[in-house]
């Protein structure tokens, strides 16, 4: 068997693995080592690779950003902000018809500055929004789903992470990915308000509407979330102006949200150990699959797959445009059944020399970050899908009395609005682009 | 027996993730000294020695000391759709499986940190800045790396445990 061969049955061994439940991170060590040990014929190879490299990948400065956004998060679920976000964005919005819907995702997207996983946001917004949405009489599929929806603005707007290990595998800058995401993340707020308008206005309902609030009472419910704002502000602001690196400035985040959280009261011994535990537990997951990427993603390279098939993809004259619509639609439907996380470290290290070969009319960084952009979104895609949709069963599983069958149905309206803005984006590069090119 | 194992992994496992987070925490105040510092350079002040080294050092100690508590709560990411589907023996099968490959995991990682942290002490390798020896980094990761061995043996006796003593279906 050739090398390339070798390396193109790797995946199907490896999917295998993956659909009989293996933890990804696990599939890829074995595979990655299995495979070097044929193309090498010995195991020498990995194993004193072995002797540096689990420690280069968890102790590596890039990668630390990671654990500090992660703790900035979870210190952000105790910190009280969810609720005074809710309370501005129903200031404003509430008096509008499917309002209370719409604030619930303003609220998503304030939190999801603050926050960069989709997860946590979805678990800290449903708890403040989704009595409010049944005290208003909302339809339980749209509650469900509006807040499923929102919470992928977590990552949606930066700090995220899946931007963080985009960047650091294709060799971009986090802080011009970060930039490049902010109007793309505004949009998708925006799209997710608008299907909730068209929703409410044709399907009937029984969801009444808030009254409108005078502006003073409206300005004082938005200096109420100002430590969102500082800190938002201070984080991303922070690095934009050179002031810290991308990791100090999730280190700054994280002091922010902690002491926010300690000033609220909300921060008991219980929850704080809570915090830490679920701060460990996800990032000991990213890691690991982390450290299972580098060694598949070693093996590959050492076949040569990536340029071979690089080279033969641009050797055919497809249109780019094609390639970029199967490799999305590949993404769409691989989100639904595989975490967004892996699927990126899986894939990029192949597709996006690939995709960095077709001639798409753009400079290669230019290129580089609104691929990422486009990317971020698809994958994400899969946390409001049915079966595995992540932010589905959260959700879910905080209204038992919603059926699952309705949270997807409700689901469907915000999937739609998220294809079309793929579309848009994809058609329409500078749209992501204009705000990097407006400040560098 | 087996509930006294259980309960002294859990308390392993929760120890060993608190204590990274509280070396996780000790890097996020150090970093916000150090920034602090460098805004002060001015008034006499500087950020602290060797600043990113020791964000480094603390945060990889940190997650060495995650992976027990990951894995000891199932927190891998893994695609369960076909779960509901297969027999619920091949779920326990497939269940004892991962930790016995885990384990494999889990020694080979702690063998390889071993021995690379051999290979430091015997070069004499430091950190470029501060100058700090390499090996008691990697001696510090170690602790980690060894509870997730431990740790990751409590989870295949779990599960051979329910392969093998649970009703057959």
């Amino acid at each position: 068997m050739t090398n390339i061969e070798l390396a193109l049955w790797s995946f199907p061994v490896l999917l295998a693995l993956i659909f009989l439940r293996f933890p990804i991170a696990l599939a890829m060590l074995g595979v990655g080592f299995a495979g070097t040990y044929l193309v090498t014929g010995t195991p020498n190879m990995t194993l004193s690779q072995l002797k540096t490299l689990t420690f280069g990948t968890f102790a590596n400065y890039s990668l630390s950003i990671i654990p500090l956004f992660l703790l900035m998060g979870q210190f952000a679920t105790l910190s009280g902000m969810s609720a005074a976000l809710f309370r501005a964005a129903e200031a404003f919005l509430g008096h509008r018809k499917g309002g209370v819907a719409m604030a619930a995702v303003g609220a998503c997207a304030g939190f999801g500055a603050i926050c960069g996983s989709s997860l946590a946001t979805a678990a800290t917004m449903g708890q403040v929004a989704l009595p409010e949405l049944r005290r208003y009489g909302y339809p339980g599929s749209l509650s469900t789903g509006a807040l499923a929806a929102g919470g992928t603005l977590g990552i949606l707007i930066p700090p995220s992470v899946i931007l963080v290990i985009y960047a650091i595998l294709t060799e971009q800058n986090i802080a011009k990915l970060f930039v490049a995401a902010m109007l793309p993340g505004i949009l998708a707020a925006a799209g997710y308000m608008l299907a909730i308008a068209i929703w409410v206005r044709v399907a009937p309902n029984s969801a009444s509407v808030g009254a409108r609030m005078p502006w003073g009472q409206r300005l004082r419910a938005l200096g109420a979330v100002w430590p969102v704002m500082t800190i938002f502000l201070v984080v991303v602001g922070g690095i934009y102006l050179g002031i810290f690196t991308p990791t100090e400035a999730a280190a700054v985040g994280a002091a922010g949200t902690g002491i926010a959280a300690l000033l609220s009261g909300q921060m008991t011994s219980a929850k704080f150990k809570q915090a830490i535990l679920s701060t460990a537990s996800s990032t000991a997951m990213i890691f690991l699959i982390v450290l299972g990427a580098g060694l598949y993603n070693g093996f590959l390279a050492l076949t040569q797959l990536p340029q071979t098939a690089a080279g033969w993809v641009s050797g055919q004259g497809f249109s780019p445009w094609a390639v970029l619509v199967i490799v999305l639609v590949m993404y769409l439907v691989f989100g639904c059944i595989m975490d967004s996380l892996s699927m990126v470290l899986l894939t990029v290290p192949i597709i996006y020399p690939i995709m960095s070969a077709l001639d798409f009319g753009l400079a290669p960084d230019d290129f580089g970050l609104w691929f990422g952009i486009l990317v971020l979104i698809v994958v994400e895609v899969g946390l409001i899908t049915p079966p595995v949709g992540m932010n589905l069963f959260i959700i879910n599983g905080m209204a038992r009395d919603i059926p699952i069958g309705q949270t997807f149905r409700g689901a469907l309206p915000f999937v739609v609005t998220d294809i079309v803005r793929v579309a848009f984006l994809a058609v329409f590069p500078p749209f992501t682009l204009w705000l990097v090119w407006a400040i560098y | 027996m087996y509930d006294l194992l259980e309960k002294a992994a859990d308390r392993l496992a929760r120890g060993t993730a608190l204590l990274g987070g509280l070396v996780l925490i000790v890097v996020v105040a150090m970093t916000c000294v150090s920034i602090t510092g460098r805004a002060l350079v001015p008034f006499g002040f500087g950020p602290v020695r060797g600043d990113f080294e020791w964000i480094e050092i603390g945060v990889g100690f940190a997650i060495f000391a995650f992976l027990p508590w990951c894995h000891l709560q199932r927190g891998h990411a893994s695609v369960d759709l076909f779960e509901p589907a297969f027999p619920p023996l091949m779920n326990r099968i497939i269940n004892f499986l991962v930790d016995i490959v885990m384990f494999m995991a889990a020694a080979i990682i702690a063998w390889r940190l071993w021995l690379g942290m051999l290979d430091k002490q015997r070069f004499g390798e430091t950190t470029f800045i501060v100058q700090f020896p390499i090996w008691t980094a990697y001696a510090a990761c170690l602790f980690g790396a060894l509870v997730f061995v431990v740790v990751v043996a409590f989870c295949t006796l779990r599960s051979g445990r329910a392969l093998f003593s649970a009703p057959k279906g």
